[in-house]
């Protein structure tokens, strides 16, 4: 380590970071799924030699932490057999994938013929296969309903186009955008693998080598002071999810013991309780990735997203439980175990770090549907993201992120823009506007929620719904109040009303049928009688916190 | 005789070009409370500085032409200070304004919050009425709920108004009858439409644009009515043009009514002077970069100023064209500070202009860009914006040692070096943002370099990103105000449309083009351009069926007139290979592509001054020699003894050999050990690597001019 330029360490992690932003525009702005460029449901990294990760652009950090140990995993897989020109295809939850429909492009990067980095993507796709466009399939029991497995695959080899193997995938894949999307990924690691190689030629392997141990080196360490800050000692939470999709009534905890000591972190789940029969279950990365992306919430955000962040952090997750489902189960649930996983994490680390924890985030309760646009004469898939965004949980000194989403997201995950949604949908937007009182009342509130209605335009729309939430609120924490509940409601035009379980499938939907959400807030923070009452009566004002409420719960005056 | 004034925070600076002369340069101190003063006491000022003196009166009469560029509206924004607003839209869809489509910038910081909106809640009223995605009306617009709204505004006593319907780009009607009720029952209200302002899809960034317009738009208005006071007290008769975000100017009476075309009129000027001294060597391309005290702007042309769509200001989008200008914390002012990784930063926290940086003894503490540049030599402490201001260098130093130099067991040198280089590199990845990440090689453009911090860093920017060439205007730091001078009037038109390419309505799409350049030649007209003077230039955004973003690109007008759907769609596929390193012209399956917006920018041109031209001098720099000191030299990574002239004598046709220092007045300029200098015939000094005289073959002694 003696060649290191304390200097120039700092250019490598600048130039680490603009590098998967450069990428990340790229699939952003050639994208075609609404998915990729409005909601921005994917991740771009740079990867070593080894697969070690450098520098990652986490749009949706859940899909994060799985493509380090893909990449490692490929390189096993192939046995050395890796060469210039080719590019590997993966989304196998079974060999460390985290969702089938996250649909993985790996490049690997060669200086004068020698393996040198990884450029990797990886995106939510709007079709992946099995019985249900989209791929949210709730009565799912094996993951050949779900979805087209894709075990790491080169479709390039050394350069040229394996057309068979293209032809097989893409044969088993419902919408031709697939295809185009999956081009923009691979776009996007030609552009971190062009950079990269202009890196190298400017300052040489032997520096570039160095420099990233140093890198890691520096990271651990900045990662090791955060883990130092919280005290000594086990910590214990839990985390609800409420049905499988199968049996009704069924619940299941998720149970974390969290142990630090010193400069060390281990997250155990094996109290959880054991897996689903449906697709309530989720992969080892991607409850990993969950677990990450909570803990960096607590700590500073400035740290870089390297291998060294990742290092001092032991997490075990016994196969069988629902966060580590077995072979062959369905899990394409699983990234949606992120808010009760969170939950868990924050309930138990609040009485050790008082200050730097949330009070629970709304969680996830989204609908997707899809159907014949007959004006446009063309089909649709549409997740509806704007929807389901409700609001985060106060912390001391901050009120929680009105409409920000679930915390697998953290406000990276954009709203549909109105007009664009009508045009891409045959359906009309009547409403979608904070809710008045959604948030859970605190000395620091809950972001708000949001209420949604809007009308479908198809006949014979495919209606499917996933989530959570409404069955237990956001919970409040140090006297906070909990918030909403989210429900999604269904009325059609002969005015029969549905309200669909949490995670179901209806056909034939009806055009006309008018659709109904409200997505609940965040939990509290503190007593709500401590509420700055300026800031209150501004609240009341602007129709946020009703009279009554200010009255009743915060104890407002006059 | 013609003025172009630039308000900038600290400074009002002034370039006044008359006939026969070189043109003279001054700067006032602004005066933030009216600015309008400034600018007369700057005027006032430069008259007294004409040979002979003329009095304030005699110059204002003998002015052609003003145009002026203003920081008014950006500091409204920025400062939050803008008019109380209400907003007249969709009812269910009220609170699109403050949501900004969920996002929250910094993903995993809990304790970054919500921009403040733009209009309170209480204040965006909701009215019934719908069109669908075609502009057909669904439900028809609830006149009274408009009225309702009205009555509360005075109430409240709004002074701005914005109307923004869903899905009004399709059609506009319910936009203008609610229009019509605001205009007839608050006369005195600014007013802002949408689809008058913007009439495009995309709900989110057409609200937000609208509002902005209207947060601004007394502000501007009060503004300007000042201006034009004192200019008519003064007697001024000539034309008075305001510089705007698109690099073109415009009348004050249509500034009133777009005041978000403002809300770049401060740095607008740069590009467009810039390229002015890159064509003087035969480029159509050139980059210009201006470091100032707590920011680094960069911007290009290529052949004329690249725009954007996509602009943001305090995290609200505003969706009209600008000048793509990229702002990144990176200035004389910025601070150096280790973070948990034991990493040495740089900004984007900047000391600015007070406490300032350690050495100015304003009061600061933290050791900042300029300490680190004092340190390694660059700036001379006694000779500070001319020796008007002395700076500590053992303030500096201290500062350094403690701050960053003990912490990381580096000296006091290597530190220095260490915080200059840091924040090269962050300028450089600025650079980067704009040429690189939009699909521009950066080797291939000359840098202008601008601003008075900048002239010190450029050699090593130049450097990282492996530039050759670079050129120094002696108005370097001014050169807003140069451009200010060099601004057609331009008017922006967009238009929704969205048809596939290949068989669109040919007739309706031409009628609509019409449409809009008519609309352009009668802002022209009434701007006293004539005819002969006037352009109009149509561009498509388009893109692949089913992609989701836009490509903006110039349509070829023969095509265009013959409905030759295969070479527009051509110029598409060209524009989006060079930007996304990929077309699907040749793809096996027909890729559609589609229409989405259609564009025309109406362009008068206006009379430029000329930039005089000085004689050869011979190549021998020495008489402008005073003397030499120490300075860190990147290439070396050491100080060496370092010759360093005065800028104000050098002549055309002088040669310097890096490394070497020039001093100027409000500049300085480091050539490094990689680089040489040539003066051209401007009086710029153009700096190019080394064995690259091929660049500068015309300047240099013995050149073919």
């Amino acid at each position: 380590m003696s060649n290191i330029d304390p200097i120039l360490l700092s250019v490598y992690a600048r130039t680490f970071k603009s590098i998967t932003d450069e990428m990340s525009m790229s699939v952003e702005k050639t994208a075609r799924s609404p998915i990729l460029c409005e909601a921005k449901d994917f991740v771009t990294g740079l990867y070593d030699a080894q697969g070690n990760m450098l520098e990652q652009t986490e749009n949706l950090p859940i899909l994060a932490f799985s493509l380090a140990p893909v990449c490692k995993y490929i390189l096993e897989f192939f046995e050395g057999d890796i060469n210039e020109g080719d590019v590997i295809f993966h989304n196998d939850v079974f060999s460390m994938g985290n969702q089938n429909n996250d649909v993985a492009v790996y490049k690997p990067i060669f200086l004068d013929g020698e393996l040198v980095g990884w450029s990797a993507v990886k995106g939510h796709q709007a079709d992946i296969g099995g019985n249900v466009p989209g791929g949210y399939n709730p009565d799912a029991t094996e993951v050949w309903q779900e979805a087209l497995r894709i075990p790491p695959v080169k479709v390039y080899e050394k350069g040229k186009l394996r057309k068979d193997v293209w032809g097989l995938i893409f044969a088993n894949i419902r919408f031709d955008m697939v295809q185009h999307d999956m081009r923009a990924q691979m776009g996007a690691c030609t552009v971190g693998e062009r950079r990269l190689l202009e890196l190298l030629g400017k300052y040489g392997i032997e520096s570039f080598n160095a420099h990233k141990l140093a890198l890691f080196d520096s990271t651990r360490q900045m990662m090791e002071s955060e883990i130092f800050k919280i005290p000594n000692g086990r910590y214990s939470g839990e985390g609800m999810v409420y049905y499988d999709g199968h049996h009704l009534g069924s619940e299941f905890t998720i149970r974390v013991d969290i142990d630090v000591y010193d400069k060390s972190i281990k997250f155990d789940y094996s109290r959880t309780d054991a897996q689903t029969d449906g697709f309530v279950n989720g992969t080892y990365t991607s409850s990993a990735s969950a677990t990450i992306l909570t803990l960096l919430q607590m700590i500073n955000p400035d740290i870089p997203h390297n291998e060294g962040m990742i290092e001092p952090l032991e997490i075990i997750i016994p196969e069988g439980t629902i966060l580590n489902a077995s072979y062959p189960k369905a899990t394409t649930f699983g990234n949606h175990l992120c808010p009760p996983n969170a939950d868990a994490i924050m309930r138990a680390l609040a009485p050790a770090i008082p200050d730097n924890v949330t009070a629970g985030w709304n969680n996830l309760f989204c609908s997707l549907t899809s159907a014949r646009d007959e004006e446009k004469d063309d089909t649709y898939v549409d997740i509806f993201f704007m929807g389901q965004k409700g609001g985060s949980g106060g912390m001391k000194g901050t009120d929680g992120y009105d409409h920000i989403g679930m915390i697998d997201a953290s406000g990276g995950m954009v709203d549909q823009d109105y007009e664009m949604f009508e045009q891409q949908t045959p359906h009309l937007l009547k409403k979608h506007e904070y809710t008045t009182d959604s948030a859970g009342a605190g000395q620091w509130r809950g972001g708000l929620g949001v209420e949604t209605i809007y009308t479908m335009g198809s006949e014979d729309t495919q209606f499917v719904t996933f989530g959570d939430g409404d069955f237990e609120p956001a919970f409040g924490l140090f006297g906070g109040h909990d918030s909403t509940l989210n429900s999604i409601k269904l009325t059609y035009p002969d005015g029969t009303e549905l309200v669909p379980l949490n995670k179901s499938l209806h056909k034939g939907v009806p055009k006309g049928t008018r659709y109904h959400q409200f997505a609940g807030g965040g939990g509290g923070w503190g007593k709500p009688e401590n509420r700055d009452r300026d800031v209150l009566k501004d609240e009341v004002r602007n129709g946020i916190i009703s009279e009554e409420t200010a009255r009743d719960v915060y104890g407002l005056e006059g | 005789m013609k003025i172009g004034i630039d308000v900038g925070g600290t400074f009002t600076d002034f370039f006044l070009v008359r006939d026969g002369e070189a043109p003279r340069i001054h700067k006032a101190l602004s005066t933030p409370q009216d600015p309008s003063i400034a600018v007369i006491q700057g005027m006032t000022e430069l008259a007294e500085m004409l040979d002979p003196p003329m009095s304030l009166e005699q110059f204002a009469s003998e002015l052609e032409t003003i145009v002026h560029g203003t920081t008014v509206t950006t500091n409204a924004t920025l400062t939050r200070r803008g008019a109380k607003s209400g907003l007249i839209t969709t009812e269910g869809l009220r609170d699109a304004l403050e949501m900004r489509r969920g996002i929250r910038e910094e993903q995993y910081n809990n304790r970054y919050t919500n921009v403040k909106p733009l209009v309170e809640r209480y204040l965006r009223a909701g009215v019934g009425g719908r069109l669908d995605r075609n502009g057909r009306e669904v439900e028809p617009l609830n006149l009274e709920d408009i009225k309702a709204a009205i009555e509360l505004f005075k109430a409240e006593e709004v002074k701005a108004v914005s109307i923004c319907f869903m899905n009004a780009f399709a059609n506009p009607a319910h936009e203008q009858a609610a229009a019509e009720l605001v205009r007839e029952l608050m006369p005195e209200a600014y007013l802002t439409v949408s689809t008058d302002l913007l009439p495009s899809i995309r709900f989110y960034e057409r609200l937000s644009t609208t509002a902005l317009n209207s947060y601004i738009g007394p502000i501007l208005d009060h503004y300007l009515n000042q201006l034009v006071g004192r200019l008519s007290e003064i007697s001024f008769n000539g034309i008075l043009l305001i510089m705007q975000s698109n690099g073109g100017v415009m009348s004050p009476q249509v500034a009133r009514e777009n005041a978000a075309l403002t809300l770049l009129s401060g740095p607008a000027g740069g590009p467009g002077a810039g390229h002015i001294y890159a064509k003087a060597h035969e480029y159509n391309n050139s980059l210009t970069v201006d470091m100032g005290g707590t920011s680094f702007e960069a911007a290009l042309v290529v052949d004329s100023p690249i725009m954007v769509n996509d602009g943001v200001i305090d995290r609200h989008r505003i969706a009209l064209p600008m000048l793509g200008i990229h702002t990144i914390g990176a200035g004389g002012g910025s601070i150096g500070w280790i973070d948990e990784g034991g990493l040495l930063r740089m900004g984007p926290q900047s000391a600015g202009a007070a406490p300032g940086p350690v050495s100015y003894q304003k009061g600061g503490t933290l050791p900042a860009c300029t300490d680190a540049n004092l340190v390694l030599g660059y700036l001379n402490p006694g000779f500070f914006a001319g020796g008007k201001m002395s700076l500590d260098v053992d303030a500096a130093r201290a500062a350094i040692k403690e701050h960053i130099g003990d912490p990381m067991g580096l000296t006091i040198e290597e530190a220095a070096a260490g915080m200059y280089r840091i924040n090269c590199n962050n300028m450089a990845q600025g650079v980067r943002e704009i040429t690189i990440k939009r699909g521009f090689d950066p080797r291939e453009f000359p840098m202008i370099v601008a601003g008075g911090a900048g002239p010190i860093h450029s050699c090593l920017i130049c450097s990282e990103l492996d530039m050759p060439f670079m050129i120094v205007p002696r108005e370097s730091s001014i050169l807003c105000a140069v451009g200010m001078l060099m601004g057609d009037i331009k008017h922006d038109f967009v238009r929704t449309f969205v048809s596939p390419l290949e068989g669109a309505d040919w007739d309706r799409l031409n009628g609509l083009i019409d449409s809009m350049i008519s609309e352009g030649d009668k802002m022209l007209e009434e701007e006293g351009i004539p005819a002969e003077r006037r352009e109009a230039h149509v561009k498509f955004d388009c893109r692949y069926l089913k992609q989701y973003h836009e490509v903006s690109f110039v349509v070829p007008q023969d095509a265009l007139k013959a409905g030759d759907a295969a070479t527009i769609a051509q110029a598409f596929h060209a524009e989006h290979n060079r930007l996304y390193g990929y077309s699907l012209e040749d793809n096996d399956e027909e890729v559609q592509v589609e229409i989405i917006n259609v564009r025309v920018q109406a362009v008068g041109i206006t009379e430029k001054p000329e930039i005089a031209t000085s004689a050869k001098a011979g190549s021998d720099p020495s008489s402008a020699q005073k003397g030499g000191r120490s300075m860190y030299i990147p290439e070396y990574n050491e100080f060496r003894e370092t010759t360093v002239y005065d800028g104000h004598k050098l002549e055309h046709g002088n040669q310097l050999t890096g490394p070497a220092m020039i001093e100027q007045i409000t500049t300085a300029i480091f050539v490094s050990a990689d680089y040489d200098c040539v003066v051209d015939s401007y009086g710029s000094f153009v700096v190019y690597k080394k064995g690259r005289e091929d660049l500068v073959s015309k300047t240099i002694e013995g050149g073919s001019a």
